[in-house]
């Protein structure tokens, strides 16, 4: 077949030069899987090959069933293949280490402690990331190295500085992507990878997506940026469609014939060079056997084998009694406001049903009586489809009564926040007298600075808290939350001020912007006010991106998990055969995994034939989920 | 040629911008060392803790300054090799007289 052989020219080394393929995609998809599976087939066809893992909770391990670590390790039993996994917190955390060790002679340890956490920062992630994939750019014992990630257009971006950043780094000044000084060494090194990224002969950025549309306009977004920087998406690789044998009734059928409607709309519609599909199977694809069979369909245009009745990994016991876990009554005490407006934030990676969820939630809600507020950052503005209904800047009410809506437009929220700093500084000098500046030039420096990456995380922020200055409200539902890294940015000025306020330093008092924002933390951290829900479905890598983030926001910003939402879990009802029994066992293994991991209450909701579209759709699918069927008797009692 | 060196803070973002607020004083100095380059015979650089640590080391009156007062000393900025401001940012205004004062003073020993 054509395009199997397409995406065997794709990867396969063309010149004398190592050639590097980077897999991208969100996590759960299967890029440890697809990314395994390439280098596995590359050294089948004797080529000396190096994969690279930069995955937090990595699973080569798993995969290739043998220990691998932080260093490059042979895989016993493939000739020519060689893995190794990098930690990215510790690698942030060496970097960390490394930039205050020289501060040691100069500061006593709690001068340290305050400049320590001001390195967890962001920006100082980021660079540490993209050290990873620099470092093992120059690698000329291998013909290809496979990561089993890839640097985002943000991250390029703010690797290839803004255009004077030579001027400015001549004059030792720091860039927000921190270490000017320490990077100067580096920066031939930068350069050298961005032009590599750049050159598709040597390069190939492949993404792994699931046959979802969300999942296909997740990675058309990321092409597109990526796109912008003039690095080229070569391959698309479909993971995890359900296999034609298995669906054997109409539910199942129809999700199926869904997502062969989106498999054919990605191959008409994504500008890839080449398209492959991989089946789901009933397990977690691991062992050497497996692995060739992905590489085999992908590169060799192969028949994917499915082994239905054997193929389970999943050991009973480890299975759990759902409907024990669900826990309706802790779940309505979280959802449901005290004295105060509730904040409830469903947080999660793209794809777990996110927007699907929180609406959900609202539209029970205000049919519970509660005025309530849904707001979604997602730019895709899937509220909209959601409700059926426009969703604009501004919260505009929906057909539900006591219910609003509003969209935050990221392109609107920008200008709004550009405009206020502008206006910001144009009144500072205002107030100057008799000074010789020419004003015009610093207000086109600061301009200049508002292009950055920095300025759009920061306007979509603005934004969001504005929201918290809506009144009216008893509940207002958020389809998504800043992330620890975020938070720690809106804290970040209050803390460097206090560092500077240490001394006798005359700083001028503090903008009013710095107390709103403390406020608005100080709320997020109060359980009686504010609910944390991280969305997952229950797998491997969504529980633990998941969990990760958790833990980021409980160690970052003092935010406990108020509960978890385990979304598309499958319906007893349907999907009577061996395939689906071993998805279920293993479903059901992640959601005790996940109880003992976070120890708060779950709300479980069923995997659906269609998304609800519409208002009496969302009432009818909140009926099926933990605590939100239970909300309007509850609201019944307190009423009469 | 004067040397003019800004011995700064631990911080991420020199220019200001950056945070919900861009930082009046920050985005004045940037603002203010662009245009003193612009017109007088001056080399600025700015050196900050957590970057270039390095420079404050080397420098003996500024580490000495540090180690004794800490960070609360800075920024400090020295012209010509003098110290001419601790504890506090100077205006254009200001940094434009000192950059005078030393370019009339006679160089030769």
């Amino acid at each position: 077949m054509s395009t199997q052989t397409g995406a065997r020219e794709i990867v396969e080394p063309s010149g004398e030069d190592t050639e590097f393929v980077f897999f991208s995609g969100k996590g759960g998809v299967g890029k440890s899987t697809v990314s395994c599976a390439t280098a596995t087939w590359l050294a089948d066809n004797d080529y000396e090959m190096l994969l690279v893992t930069t995955d937090p909770a990595p699973n080569l391990s798993d995969i290739f069933e043998q220990d691998i670590g932080h260093e490059v390790t042979e895989i016993d039993d493939i000739d020519n293949l060689s893995a190794i996994e990098i930690d990215p917190d510790v690698a942030a955390e060496e970097y960390r280490q490394e930039t205050i060790e020289p501060m040691r002679q100069l500061l006593d340890d709690e001068q340290l402690e305050t400049v320590e956490e001001q390195l967890n920062s962001p920006c100082v992630e980021e660079i540490a990331a993209f050290d990873n994939f620099v470092d093992f750019m120059d690698s000329p014992e291998y013909d290809v190295v496979v990561f089993d990630t890839a640097p985002t257009g943000h991250t390029i971006r703010l690797m290839e500085l803004p255009s004077d950043w030579n001027a400015e780094l001549e004059k030792g000044g720091s860039t927000c992507i921190g270490p000017a000084a320490s990077m100067e060494d580096k920066k031939a090194q930068y350069e050298r990878a961005i032009d590599t990224l750049q050159d598709d002969k040597q390069t190939t950025f492949a993404f792994v997506g699931k046959p979802e549309d969300s999942s296909l306009d997740e990675i058309k977004r990321s092409a597109s940026d990526l796109g912008e920087l003039g690095i080229e998406s070569q391959l698309l690789v479909v993971n995890g469609y359900l296999p034609e044998s298995v669906c054997e009734d109409p539910f199942f059928e129809g999700k199926r014939e869904d997502e062969q409607a989106v498999i054919e709309r990605a191959k008409t519609q994504f500008d890839a060079n080449a398209t492959a599909t991989y089946p789901l199977q009933p397990g977690e694809i691991a062992g050497l056997n497996l692995l060739a069979d992905v590489g085999g369909v992908i590169y060799d245009g192969e028949e994917a084998t499915v082994e239905v009745g054997s193929a389970t990994d999943v050991d009973t016991d480890q299975s759990v009694d759902v409907e024990a876990l669900a826990d309706p009554e802790s779940v309505a005490e979280q959802l449901t406001p005290g004295d105060d407006t509730r904040y409830l934030f469903f947080t999660g990676k793209g794809g777990v049903g996110k927007s699907t969820v929180a609406a959900t939630s609202a539209t029970k809600l205000a049919e519970a009586g509660y005025e309530t507020l849904v707001v979604t950052t997602d730019p895709a503005a899937h509220l909209e489809d959601i409700f059926g209904e426009p969703v604009g800047h501004e919260p505009t009410s929906v057909s539900q009564a006591n219910l609003d809506a509003a969209r935050i437009d990221q392109e609107q929220a920008l200008e709004e926040y550009r405009e206020q700093v502008l206006s910001h500084v144009q009144e500072m000098y205002e107030d100057k007298e008799d000074t010789e500046i020419d004003v015009e030039a610093a207000i086109a420096n600061v301009e200049e600075e508002l292009e950055s990456p920095c300025a759009e995380e920061m306007a979509a922020l603005e934004k969001f808290v504005s929201y918290f200055e809506e009144d009216g409200y008893d509940i207002v539902v958020f389809d998504t939350a800043p992330t620890g890294h975020t938070l720690r940015l809106l804290e970040l000025p209050s803390d460097w001020k206090g560092f500077m306020d240490l001394g006798s330093l005359t700083k001028g008092a503090a903008p009013a912007k710095g107390d709103q924002y403390d406020e608005v933390i100080e709320t997020m951290q109060d359980p009686e006010r504010s609910s944390f829900a991280f969305v997952m479905y229950p797998e491997f890598t969504p529980m633990m991106e998941a969990y990760r983030a958790a833990e980021d926001l409980k160690d970052q910003v003092g935010i406990e998990t108020a509960f978890v939402v385990a979304n598309y879990l499958l319906p007893e009802e349907y999907g009577d055969n061996a395939f689906f029994a071993n998805r279920r066992a293993q479903q059901e293994k992640y959601l005790g995994e996940i109880k003992d991991r976070f120890q708060t209450p779950m709300m479980l909701a069923p995997l659906r034939r269609d998304e609800p579209v519409g208002l009496d759709e969302l009432r009818a699918f909140g009926d099926e989920i933990t605590g939100l069927s239970d909300l309007e008797r509850e609201q019944e009692v307190t009423i009469s | 040629m004067t040397e003019l060196t800004l011995y700064e803070e631990a911080m991420c973002c020199s220019t200001g911008v950056c945070g919900p607020d861009p930082d009046d004083e920050l985005v004045e100095v940037s603002a203010a060392l662009d245009q003193l380059e612009e017109e007088y015979d001056v080399e600025v650089s700015r050196a900050n803790m957590q970057h270039n640590i390095d420079q404050f080391l080397e420098t003996q009156p500024v580490a000495d300054l540090v180690e004794e007062h800490g960070p609360s000393i800075l920024p400090i900025t020295v012209v010509g090799g003098d110290i001419v401001a601790k504890s506090e940012y100077l205006s254009y205004d200001e940094l434009a007289s000192e950059l005078r004062d030393t370019q009339t003073t006679p160089q030769e020993a």
